[in-house]
């Protein structure tokens, strides 16, 4: 134990003087030629006084020092765990679906814009989670199916004046039939191959639709896209039914709840179908599912195809959410983000991508008054996360064991 | 179980940015917008220093009666539509009565469209599309000026002041460079030029020889250099001048910027912008440069828009006596006075009139070199 | 003809700099399979250290009295800087996610990455860093082609470290233990090679040569920014695999391809689909190979 700390000591240590190192040329060289060392060592000084309480507080856990607050909490814990485990799962769902529907009630515009970001990226993490966590393929680029789906509906939409709810099923389809496009190409390509001929189309999707100045209006973007609309009974002069438009954010908050919830019960369908079996089949070993006379070819085209169609459907809620699309909503950070969402909450399970969805939007939110260190704090938490917990924040539960496991 | 404790922890983390909200009654609460983080943050800074070095102006002068102090509350939109409507929605929530921002044209309509459902008032320093102030929002108001103006102006000039018949134009394909390099090639071809070429560059390139090497084939007599940023401005005027282009170079408002000349050197010389005519002799910009310079570092493109914009407001508040939007408003369209950067004079549809002028780079230093007419006048509506 | 003849040689440059920081990401990805997305920051704090150096030796007053001995020292600087920031990522980062998925490791390179462009943007500030290299300005004239001494450099040291890393990796003991390190890391503990030494010395010698394309970008191009690693990294990264990634002669000849490919796209069609180009070529190269152009067949390796 001791030496154990000792040896955690020494690297702190190194760890520090080399932070030294690498941050002075930065801020204590200046270019009329003198140096200084100041600044530097003000900034390395906060840093090192951050990382002493983290590991100062890592090692008192390590060693049981903080015995007196981990046991009460962790008695709790296992009290609530017993209690969760009493009571069915249903109940659970309901109290999650109630409290989603009554949360516009007592929240404010701003909560309701950032949960409908949260809602649309559930959308969008689920549809990867397909691809991705179902199928076992790395998809750098999809964010293009979500610009398809948004396209779609601005397009036809402002084009041919054709309703919301209309469109839902050709944006699906459009982006569904994009899937399939760029699907299968890439189909015999494996792992990082895969990935960067997926970035790539991602990349192509988007200087498309910033240079077809014809179709898409370019960098200008579209506007006057309508909000979705409802026929509402009316009894004003006899009875009929009457346009309504969704314009209020909180209408627009429960359109987005209803698309999250059919991606929801969608994937989690899917998910123990036996396409769903098939795909894990794939994403386990490729060979021995072709083997068992799982047809490969035509399952992972049909991941892709499927992972689009949710995209599209959150592509086209986006555009009529924000009134506006631009090709800059597209790029390969979008995709990277939705990627860490996925992998944040845990490939595969969908309690855990719905968490990762919210904590990486939220977060960058919460840090909206320090400008500046928002990104910095947020590629930190980033590599953190992966470090403490690499297979997300609530780990899929996988059906039987497996070798590598056993041998573990 | 310990997923639960984390899942716990996330959603108690989730909640802090609903909590925080502060009140008091006698702050007048603004907010900026423009982009902080990403590829144009440097433009962001310059909109968002603009606007506290109009505070601090307002602050010496007394502040403004009834009110303790005026509180800014700078988003970052990093020129991405979907974060501007949720800085916009944080503003509101903020309960801001007055928006200066943003800084590209595709943020500024999405996130005026949802400032506008609440009534809340936009003056946008940076933002030249047509689009901004043509949507007909009641409560959007624009400082700079626009790109329909720019282009004709920039036209002119290559005829009138540099003699020239023939143009090449390259844009960056933004909102910006694009509107502005369709509108030049438009008005050119009216007149009588010929454009020799009309190519693209995507955002973010660095490297620019191939399209260069174009230029120096078709030997036009002006090359028109539409590009959103500053930056990658210097990069192609370097290149430019290692190619040994012979064309005279005439590029737009985004180049205004002192960075614009500290990176490209020797190669900006004898480049060509137009710009917003600003009186540097004026009162009121000297007064705002030794401000500015004294706190914020060098005045960048589009800092002295955005410190007119905020002065415009406060002014506005202060003659109207409230924050009510319509009472603002009315006072707004009634302002007329000299500021920083231009006589500030705002028509119905909330665009102050553009005065462009040409300016030359000699020895680091923006010169002006032609006028559209004898005297500087504005256009004035 | 002369045109042509223009466009090759700013095609060759445009190669020249995608292969060298196509070489590290490919170094990189052969000894632990890892696509380092950090690497890009890398060569963006190469860039900045670089500038660093020059702009202190300028106020030294050393610039104009030994230009070369100024633009030497700040080259073997910046290297030996870069390789020291890339040894302490890679212990942070990469290091204890190594018998974790590949998924997570690339996350946290993800994450890497932000936050070194974003720890750049707050020491260096959002302008862009003008570089001083008005003293390497200048070049040849032949009719309408210009060629200039940056050019002459960039594609000259492409093509020493393609051939010192050759050597490195093909002839010496330590490529010897980086290639076995490769093939199977237990195996190569065995015969006693410490593989974590083999890893660090891996990243060190693809961030150098990262750093090294930073101050070549930075003087060809005058100015750097603290996130000019992304862009390129991405195209790099696209060339190490039309290459065959963990091929050091197919990084080379990746970059050069799609500089090519992005030159000819803009200098004779159009300058907006000059990106679609190079992936249009990079998916059809891979659709019909799929293991890049120089890539051996190696067996399943999943996400």
């Amino acid at each position: 134990m001791i030496q154990e700390f000792k040896k955690i000591w020494k690297s702190y240590a190194i760890g520090l003087v080399w932070l030294f190192g690498l941050l002075w040329p930065l801020l204590g060289i200046h270019p009329d030629g003198t140096l200084s060392f100041g600044k530097t060592f003000t900034v390395w000084l906060y840093i090192a006084c951050g990382s002493f309480v983290c590991l100062l507080l890592y090692l008192m856990n390590k060693s049981g020092g903080l015995r007196v607050v981990t046991t009460p909490l962790a008695a709790a814990r296992d009290k609530a765990g017993t209690f969760y485990g009493t009571v069915p799962v249903w109940v659970w769902l309901g109290v999650a679906l109630v409290l989603a529907c009554i949360f516009p009630l007592f929240t404010s515009r701003y909560a309701q814009d950032v949960a409908i970001n949260v809602l649309i990226y559930v959308c969008l993490g689920l549809g990867l989670n397909i691809v991705i966590g179902l199928a076992g393929m790395l998809d750098l680029g999809y964010i293009a199916f979500y610009g398809v789906g948004a396209y779609s509906y601005a397009l036809l939409n402002t084009t041919y004046g054709m309703s919301f709810w209309v469109c839902l099923p050709f944006a699906a389809l459009f982006a569904g039939i994009a899937g399939c496009i760029i699907g299968y190409p890439t189909l015999r390509m494996r792992g990082d191959y895969l990935a960067i001929v997926t970035l790539g189309f991602g990349e192509i999707v988007r200087l498309i639709l910033n240079n077809w100045m014809e179709l898409t209006n370019g960098p200008n973007g579209i506007l006057g896209i309508k909000v979705p609309s409802i026929y509402i009974p009316s009894f004003e002069n006899g009875f009929h039914f009457e346009l309504f438009h969704l314009k209020k954010l909180y209408y627009l908050y429960y359109v987005a709840l209803f698309l999250a919830i059919v991606t929801i019960i969608s994937v989690y369908r899917l998910n123990y179908s036996r396409i769903g079996r098939a795909w894990e089949s794939i994403r386990e070993d490729e060979t021995a599912a072709e083997l068992m006379g799982v047809n490969t070819f035509l399952l992972k085209l049909l991941a892709y195809a499927m992972g689009a169609t949710f995209a599209g459907l959150a592509g086209a809620f986006f555009s009529s959410r924000m009134r506006f699309v631009s090709p800059e909503s597209f790029t390969f950070l979008e995709s990277a983000m939705v990627l860490c969402m996925v992998v944040l909450g845990g490939m595969g399970s969908i309690p855990g991508i719905i968490l990762g969805v919210a904590a990486l939007i939220v977060l960058p939110e919460a840090f909206r008054e320090f400008e500046l260190y928002r990104m910095l704090v947020f590629g930190l938490a980033m590599v953190v996360m992966m470090l403490f917990r690499p297979a997300g924040l609530i780990p899929a539960q996988r059906v039987g064991t497996r070798s590598e496991e056993k041998e573990g | 179980m310990r997923k639960k404790q984390l899942t716990m922890l996330v959603m108690g983390l989730m909640l802090v940015p609903f909590l925080m909200s502060t009140a008091s009654a006698k702050t007048l609460k603004i907010g900026s917008m423009g982009p902080l983080t990403g590829p144009y943050a440097a433009d962001g800074n310059d909109i968002k220093n603009g606007v506290l070095c109009a505070i601090d102006v307002i602050n010496d002068e007394g502040g403004l009666p009834g009110y303790d102090k005026i509180e800014l509350f700078p988003q970052d939109t990093a020129c991405d539509p979907k974060q501007a409507v949720a800085a916009a929605n944080k503003l509101i929530n903020l309960e801001v009565t007055g928006v200066i921002g943003a800084y590209c044209s595709s943020s500024t309509i999405p996130a005026s469209a949802t400032l506008a459902e609440e009534d809340i008032l936009m003056i946008t320093p940076a933002s030249t599309h047509q689009d901004v102030t043509d949507r007909g929002l009641p409560y959007m108001f624009r400082m700079c000026g626009r790109d329909d103006d720019q282009a004709p102006a920039a036209v002119k000039f290559m005829m009138e002041g540099l003699n020239a018949k023939t143009v090449f134009i390259v844009d960056d394909k933004t909102t910006y460079s694009q509107g502005l390099a369709d509108g030049v090639r438009k008005n050119a071809l009216l007149k009588g030029m010929t454009v020799k070429g009309h190519d693209h560059v995507n955002q973010g390139d660095k490297d620019f020889s191939a399209v260069l090497t174009k230029i120096k084939r078709a030997r036009p007599d002006v090359f028109y250099m539409s590009l959103q940023n500053h930056a990658s401005g210097s990069l192609m005027a370097i290149q430019a001048k290692r190619m040994g282009l012979k064309a005279k170079i005439l590029s737009q408002d985004a180049m205004y910027h002192p960075n614009f000349v500290k990176v490209a050197k020797a190669a900006a010389e004898g480049i060509y912008v137009t710009y917003g005519y600003t009186d540097k002799s004026t009162p009121a910009y000297q007064a705002y440069a030794k401000r500015f310079n004294a706190n914020y570092g060098e005045i960048g493109a589009y800092g002295t828009y955005a410190y007119d914009a905020a002065i415009a407001y406060f002014k506005a508040v202060k003659m109207a006596g409230s924050t009510d939007p319509a009472k603002v408003k009315a006072a707004l369209l009634k302002l007329k006075y000299q500021g920083a950067s231009k006589k500030v004079k705002f028509n119905k549809k909330g665009d102050s009139g553009s005065s462009y002028v040409a300016f030359v780079i000699e020895d680091g230093e923006y010169k002006l070199h032609w006028t559209p007419m004898d005297t500087h006048q504005q256009k004035e509506y | 003809m002369e045109y042509f003849i223009q466009q090759l040689i700013n095609g060759l440059t445009l190669g020249g700099l995608y292969a060298l920081i196509a070489l590290g990401y490919t170094m990189v990805y052969g000894v632990i399979q890892l696509i380092n997305f950090a690497h890009g920051e890398f060569f963006a704090a190469g860039g900045y250290v670089g500038v660093i150096l020059l702009n202190y030796f300028a106020g030294l007053g050393f610039m104009h009295t030994h230009p070369i001995l100024c633009l030497t020292g700040s080259f073997i600087l910046t290297m030996i800087y870069c390789s020291f920031l890339a040894m302490a990522v890679e212990q942070v980062a990469y290091k204890p996610l190594r018998r974790q998925s590949r998924l997570a490791a690339l996350l946290s390179a993800l994450g890497m990455s932000i936050f070194l462009s974003n720890g750049l943007m707050l020491t260096q500030g959002v302008f862009d860093a003008p570089y001083p290299g008005e003293l390497f300005e200048g070049g040849f004239e032949f009719g309408l082609i210009s060629i200039s001494y940056l050019q002459i450099m960039i594609v000259a040291l492409t093509a020493v470290l393609l051939v010192v890393l050759n050597i490195l990796v093909f002839k010496t003991r330590i490529g010897m233990a980086m290639r076995a390190t490769a093939q199977d890391k237990v195996m190569s503990a065995l015969v006693s090679i410490s593989a974590n030494r083999i890893i660090a010395l891996t990243f060190a010698i693809g961030a150098g040569l990262a750093a090294a394309a930073g101050i070549m970008v930075g003087l060809y191009y005058g100015s750097v920014r603290y996130d000019m690693g992304f862009v390129p990294g991405i195209k790099a990264f696209a060339a190490a695999v039309l290459g065959g990634i963990g091929n050091i002669t197919g990084a080379m000849l990746g970059g050069l391809i799609i500089g090519m490919v992005e030159v000819f796209m803009a200098g004779y069609i159009s300058g907006q689909y000059k990106d679609v180009a190079a992936f249009v070529i990079l998916i059809s190269v891979l659709y019909f190979k799929p293991t890049g152009i120089m890539g051996e067949n190696i067996d399943d390796t999943r996400v």
